[in-house]
């Protein structure tokens, strides 16, 4: 082990658990290198002079009394990155950079505060769970290979100006959670910049951006988010809706992307006063039929609820069929009250409420598809009435 | 547009196509399963949270082997293997004057077969704890200390109550569990009776989960405590004790890793034949492979390969994940010993032998 630092009443503890216990004031400074794992226990607290930068060769640090730490950078390779266990607001991160780590940051309850962060070439960046709270705050999320960033376990730390470019998954992922504020984030050249999954992930997410992700934003598996204010600009897919994906989808501005919403088994969502704008396809349904979800999506789902633990595919679900089935099997998809663009809004006033507009994809053009051996009729797009004038005033 | 909607088609066909795997996968064995009503009070109960468990409640300090709910008449239906299974409804709710309740009950039943086809299982009425089934308290009867580490209060630690130590004072089979205040004081109103108290604090601040070098955790000294109907006993001080990091660790090493015999061994892969470190390996009794393992291996190695000790011979059904427990989240790797369609892979006693690959994938 590498030191050059000072320790203020230190008290090193070794252990041959492959863990070196800190207690008491500890003070880094300069250049620190490790081979195993930091723990700062309850009671602890470590602070980390601005420009100092710590390697870890193996193991990680684990704080769960107090960390204070400016403008330090965390490095190693394929290392077990930091842990910050229920620690409160008095511990600070800013201006931090974390890279080369299994999770760069794993922040198990508490409410620290996170500012300025930088998580690059992780697996995954940062992980909020265990109700962690608190804020995060205009850092950057990038080139992480699997996601910049977890919220898990019903966080609700706000996520405010923040920035995801280039995470081989998802930018940001947010499973089971709530954050209290999820705004003025940037999604740039992510797989899928914005992952919303499961029942129990309903988050206002608004006036964020995302541009060249080849899918924008997913909603998958019974997560009813509240999408408001977005701009969704040149992604391949602005919004994918799949697996019983009921989102409130309004004030966005989806524009030059190849199909603005795309929208997949038994979802439902509502789709009010938008702008639609040169979006070669704004709604493209796929294997979207309420006689399919009436036929075969509770048995679906009950198959699900019944497997056979992690082993099955799927654990400990403990959200029922009350709360994942369809309530509208009306053959319909909402999406009324939007801006379908110059071109759009001429088509349609010229074709009426009867016509079949070239921009949506629907059961107009394609009667049925064949799943599991039947034909099912692909749902329809009620898309009147439309505004004839832009809604968002969201400029690209 | 065409090339676009070409585009999309290749797109897409990988996602249908890993939808029906996914759905096969989740398919049980047949169409089997248990149906039934739940009511409260005589009338049907919706909403109704149907936990089903493969054992009796002596030994159900595990998660629900499958879960379904109850609808606006209070019907359920939870699709299920040929098996015997425990059913347990259970509700919270909020009364008209504002109070929260737990309603609850169990089959009376139990256990039901399920073979081929659907079981009726017959109507039940659920109870309200603290009112019919549980713990009652009852008039100037209860517990009451102070929850200390190294003489100093522990606030917002949990104190966890139970009727009986058959669990070891772990997992959920507790009566009750309340939080300490700021002065590290607590106080539990109960009926008379016989009890077992422990109490932890985890640094991650959970009301579960296992514990960690440096979590405090301690069983309450004078255990078991009898109270007496109308006593309302103080414990004074209920100290706990810091879980050191090498004393943790050698109880791991001496308890699930340790060295036997019996062993099996053998390599975990990603599907492209790549090693996967970090991987737990699982091995199960039951062919269905739920709740916990009988044993469990240390992370596989930075080559993918683990070693499994075993106590004795026998067909083991094996599985991998990369978390210890719990349930399974978006981004874990977990699959199964493929070499049996049903998973198992049989051990002669007091030998080595490898099973070969075990192949994970991740979950999203």
């Amino acid at each position: 082990m590498k030191l050059w630092f000072a320790l203020l009443i230190p008290l090193l503890t070794a252990s041959p658990a492959s863990a070196l216990v800190l207690s008491g004031e500890i003070r880094w400074q300069g250049e620190v290198e490790f081979a195993e794992s930091v723990v700062i226990p309850a009671g602890a607290s470590l602070t980390i002079a601005a420009h100092s930068r710590i390697r870890f060769a193996a193991g990680g640090l684990e704080v769960a009394g107090r960390l204070l730490a400016e403008q330090v950078e965390f490095s190693g390779r394929d290392w077990d990155g930091l842990v910050l266990k229920n620690c409160d607001a008095t511990t600070r991160l800013r201006g931090v950079t974390v890279r080369g780590a299994k999770t760069g940051l794993l922040v198990q309850g508490g409410a620290p505060e996170l500012v300025e962060l930088t998580l690059r070439e992780n697996q995954v960046g940062l992980e909020l769970r265990g109700k962690a709270a608190g804020s995060l705050r205009a850092s950057h999320f990038a080139d992480n290979a699997k996601v910049g960033l977890f919220v898990k376990d019903e966080s609700t730390t706000r996520i405010l100006d923040c920035r995801f470019d280039g995470n081989g998954k998802f930018g940001a992922y947010l499973y089971r959670a709530r954050p209290d504020e999820f705004a003025g984030n940037r999604f740039a050249g992510n797989g899928t910049g914005l992952m919303i999954a499961y029942h129990g992930s309903d988050p206002l997410v608004a006036g964020n951006l995302f541009v060249d992700n080849e899918t924008a934003i997913q909603v998958d598996r019974a997560a009813r988010p509240e999408l408001r204010g977005n701009r969704l600009l040149g992604n391949r897919t602005g919004i994918h809706l799949y697996r019983r994906a009921d989102p409130l989808v309004t004030g966005n501005l989806l524009a030059g992307n190849q199909v603005a919403i795309l929208i997949a088994y038994s979802s439902y969502p509502q789709i009010v006063s938008n702008d639609f704008r040169d979006n070669p396809l704004a709604i493209r349904l796929e294997y979207q039929s309420s006689a399919w979800e009436q036929t075969k999506g509770a048995a679906a789902r009950s198959s699900e609820l019944a497997t056979r633990g992690a082993f099955g595919g799927q654990g400990q679900r403990t959200v029922g069929e009350e709360q994942r089935r369809a309530q509208n099997l009306e053959g319909l998809v909402v999406a009324t009250g939007n801006w379908w663009g110059e071109a759009g809004t001429r088509e349609l006033e010229s074709a009426g409420f009867a016509g079949n507009p070239a921009f949506i994809h629907d059961g107009r053009d394609q009667p049925t598809f064949h799943e599991g051996g039947a034909d099912y009729p692909l749902d329809r797009v009620r898309f009147e009435p439309w505004s004839r004038t832009p809604l968002t005033e969201l400029l690209p | 547009m065409d090339n676009d909607r070409m585009q999309m088609r290749h797109t897409l066909l990988p996602l249908l196509l890993a939808l029906l795997l996914a759905l096969a996968a989740c398919t049980p064995d047949g169409d089997g399963g248990l149906q039934g009503q739940l009511l409260f009070q005589d009338r049907p109960l919706g909403g109704v949270q149907v936990e089903v468990y493969l054992k009796a409640d002596k030994d159900r300090s595990v998660q629900p082997f499958a879960v379904g709910s109850s609808d606006d008449q209070g019907r359920y239906r939870v699709s299920l293997p040929k098996g015997d299974y425990f059913v347990i409804g259970k509700k919270r709710d909020t009364t008209s004057d504002g109070r929260t309740r737990m309603l609850m009950a169990e089959s009376p039943g139990n256990p039901h077969s399920v073979a081929s086809g659907l079981t009726v299982v017959p109507s039940f009425n659920l109870r309200e704890m603290g009112r019919q089934g549980g713990l009652v308290a009852e008039a100037g009867t209860g517990l009451a200390g102070q929850v200390t580490h190294a003489g100093e209060p522990v606030a917002r630690a949990y104190v966890y109550l139970y009727t009986q130590s058959l669990s070891g004072l772990m997992g959920p089979s507790y009566g009750e569990a309340v939080q300490t205040g700021p002065d590290g004081r607590f106080r539990l109103e109960l009926p008379a009776g016989r009890y077992y108290l422990v109490a932890r604090k985890r640094a991650a601040g959970g009301r579960s989960g296992e514990l960690s070098a440096g979590d405090l955790n301690s069983p309450y000294p004078g255990n078991p405590v009898e109270l007496q109907r109308g006593e309302w006993r103080e414990l004074g001080e209920f100290p706990l004790a810091e879980i050191d990091a090498e004393r943790h660790a050698e109880r791991r090493a001496d308890g699930t890793f340790s060295a036997t015999p019996t062993s099996v061994s053998g390599r975990i892969v990603d599907a492209h034949d790549q090693p996967v470190a970090g991987i737990h390996v699982f091995a199960y009794l039951d062919s269905r492979m739920v709740g916990k393992p009988v044993y469990i291996s240390a992370p596989s190695a930075a080559d993918g390969s683990f070693v499994l000790h075993l106590t004795d011979g026998g067909i083991y059904y094996i599985g991998a994940r990369s978390a210890y427990g719990g349930p399974l989240e978006p981004g874990e790797w977990v699959g199964t010993y493929d070499g049996r369609p049903d998973h198992g892979f049989e051990v002669s006693a007091d030998s080595r032998q490898s099973l070969g690959t075990v192949t994970v994938r991740e979950v999203w």
